[in-house]
């Protein structure tokens, strides 16, 4: 029987298989999956990998995640207040960086693994590994050493030091946020994630112009990737659009997957990508909240229409909002399952 | 001498180079650029031309939006203080992030955008909950409601614009304020601030500001 491992190595490598793989990243779903606050069900590991199985049975995509908020990144590196909500993500509540002169006292731990913030997610890796490791990719997300002053600092802050501030003060920032970036790479390689979705928004156009990306962006993704590897490693800008910096990220690093973003144009992004990587058309998730299941099907079966021919081609969503009503998450996954589907010769 | 100096802003501004930006102006006003000519012809129009890169071609960038917004928000106040008539302020408005929200970037785009248009703003910080902003609005007389959201669930919250909507309706201010909204998941979706029962929107912060602008001056949209 095929599984969705099968699938997705049938779709980097070009090979046959019975349909394009779908990754339906459900993650606000899951603490009202198991009828939790989410203060609680984020504390536990267990609940999370239980979510995550219980809405990979349901729904039929082809990946789980290990994520719990990306917050979590920010708390290995001292944050100590998380703003829960109900109907969306966690979110950052005190930054740990609240003055540049907080930088220089910053500190990466020595070992991620026994910090207490990833040891829960250890925990949640390790029961999916020991449920459907080797059958179903296991994601991992993991933040760009030149976007991770973000969820330390705020967005804003971090452009003013970015752009306005000391330029040394800049370097010391970036050099401690690559040493997380390494570190929790391995780690999460050692706990048993498969795909590591290399988060990076500043590796867009959107957020920084040409120039600097070139410039300065650029190298950055360069050295992290130097550092870690191509393994696994997906190139994903956090929803901004990617389709401008394609070629230049691929030939520089490497790096096989593209995730794209509802804005960028999936035929466009194939013909820069050529074959040399697998495509990720993603659904626009937050237009999806109020589509009719006829609006589904339709903007489904026109995204993989543009995908899919000449294979290399997944079908995603974003990070799924709460909103989104369960009918329309079984309306999107119908269509995508069909629409995937690959005319298999009979022998 | 107007051209050259507006060839030299701009490309100080795509460039986010903030220093060099400022060093034309200071350049052009030592060779006798008057402060209104830097602002109505300079500073604004460079903001007009963003909102032409953002909404049109998609050439300009978040961080150059918002280095734009920073430097024309100083420059602005900078030359009003050497205006020859002093200029009147073009209206007042609060802001604020919606209920949940924590994300300053969008808001403090639009913030210096505003002022360099001359508008007061009244900035009611993060999270606000939709009675302050009400209470926000009445408090500091401003006919606009401007509410930020980055995430999905704080633009379609009950404790957002639509929080808001519904104390307008129950205490019979809807003629008095009007509520705009903006942030990343209306740019996702270009139905959403009707959704959520805003009265406009924009798609970017110097767009909002413009329309800001226009709806205190009584310009029909």
């Amino acid at each position: 029987m095929t599984t969705s491992m099968d699938r997705l190595a049938a779709a980097i490598h070009g090979t046959p298989c019975d349909r394009i793989p779908v990754f339906c990243n459900l993650i606000d779903q899951g603490a009202i999956e198991m009828g939790m606050k989410p203060q609680e069900y984020f504390s536990r590991g267990d609940c999370v990998a239980e979510a995550q199985l219980r809405m990979l049975a349901k729904y039929g995509h082809d990946n789980v995640w290990t994520l719990f908020y990306v917050g979590k990144e920010a708390e290995l590196m001292g944050c100590d207040k998380i703003k829960f909500a109900l109907d969306g993500p966690p979110n950052v509540e005190n930054f740990v960086i609240r003055s540049w002169e907080d930088i220089p006292g910053l500190r990466v731990p020595d070992d991620i693994e026994s910090h207490p913030s990833f040891a829960e997610g250890a925990r949640c890796t390790a029961i999916l590994r020991r449920e459907v490791g080797g059958k179903v990719p296991i994601c991992a997300y993991v933040t760009a050493t030149m976007t991770l002053p973000a969820i330390l600092m705020g967005m804003d802050r971090w452009m003013e030091l970015l752009f306005l501030g000391p330029p040394e003060l800049t370097a010391m920032l970036l050099e401690k946020c690559h040493e997380l970036f390494v570190k929790e790479i391995r780690a999460y390689r050692r706990a048993g994630a498969d795909v590591l979705v290399y988060s990076n928004p500043f590796g867009s156009t959107d957020m920084v112009p040409m120039n600097f990306f070139l410039e300065r962006s650029l190298p950055w993704i360069e050295r992290d990737i130097a550092a870690v590897g191509t393994a696994g490693i997906v190139y994903y800008c956090g929803m901004a659009s990617m389709n401008r910096v394609i070629s230049r990220v691929l030939e520089r690093t490497g790096i096989g997957v593209y995730y794209l973003s509802p804005l960028d144009d999936i035929t466009r992004g194939r013909e820069l990508i050529a074959g040399r990587a697998l495509t990720c058309g993603v659904i626009n998730d937050i237009e999806l909240i109020d589509w009719s299941p006829e609006q589904i099907e339709h903007e489904v079966e026109r995204m993989i229409a543009a995908g899919k021919p000449g294979g290399k081609f997944l079908f995603g969503t974003g990070v799924m909002p709460a909103a989104i009503p369960e009918p329309s998450i079984r309306a999107m996954m119908n269509a995508a399952l069909r629409f995937g589907r690959h005319e298999v010769t009979a022998s | 001498m107007l051209t050259e100096l507006i060839t030299q802003y701009n490309e100080a501004l795509i460039d986010t180079d903030r220093d060099r930006a400022l060093q034309v102006v200071h350049d052009a006003v030592a060779r006798g650029v008057s402060p209104e000519a830097i602002v109505f012809e300079v500073v604004l129009p460079a903001m007009d031309r963003m909102i032409t890169c953002m909404t049109v071609s998609g050439d300009a960038s978040i961080a150059q939006h918002f280095i734009t917004a920073q430097i024309s928000n100083t420059v602005t106040n900078e030359m009003l203080t050497r205006f020859a008539v002093p200029s009147e302020t073009r209206g007042r408005i609060v802001i604020g992030n919606s209920f949940g929200d924590l994300h300053a970037l969008g808001k403090r785009i639009v913030i210096g955008c505003l002022r360099a248009r001359m508008i007061e703003v009244v900035d009611l910080g993060l999270n606000v909950t939709a009675e302050q902003f009400v209470e926000g609005a009445l408090e500091h007389g401003s006919p606009i409601i401007a509410i930020s959201s980055m995430m999905v669930h704080t633009a379609r919250g009950p404790n957002g614009c639509l929080g808001v909507r519904r104390i307008l309706q129950e205490r019979g201010l809807e003629d008095r304020i009007k509520v705009i909204v903006g942030g990343a998941p209306y740019r996702f979706d270009h139905t959403l601030w009707q959704t959520v029962k805003a009265d406009a929107w924009a798609d970017n912060a110097m767009a909002g500001a413009r329309m800001v602008e226009d709806m205190l001056l009584g310009v029909p949209r």
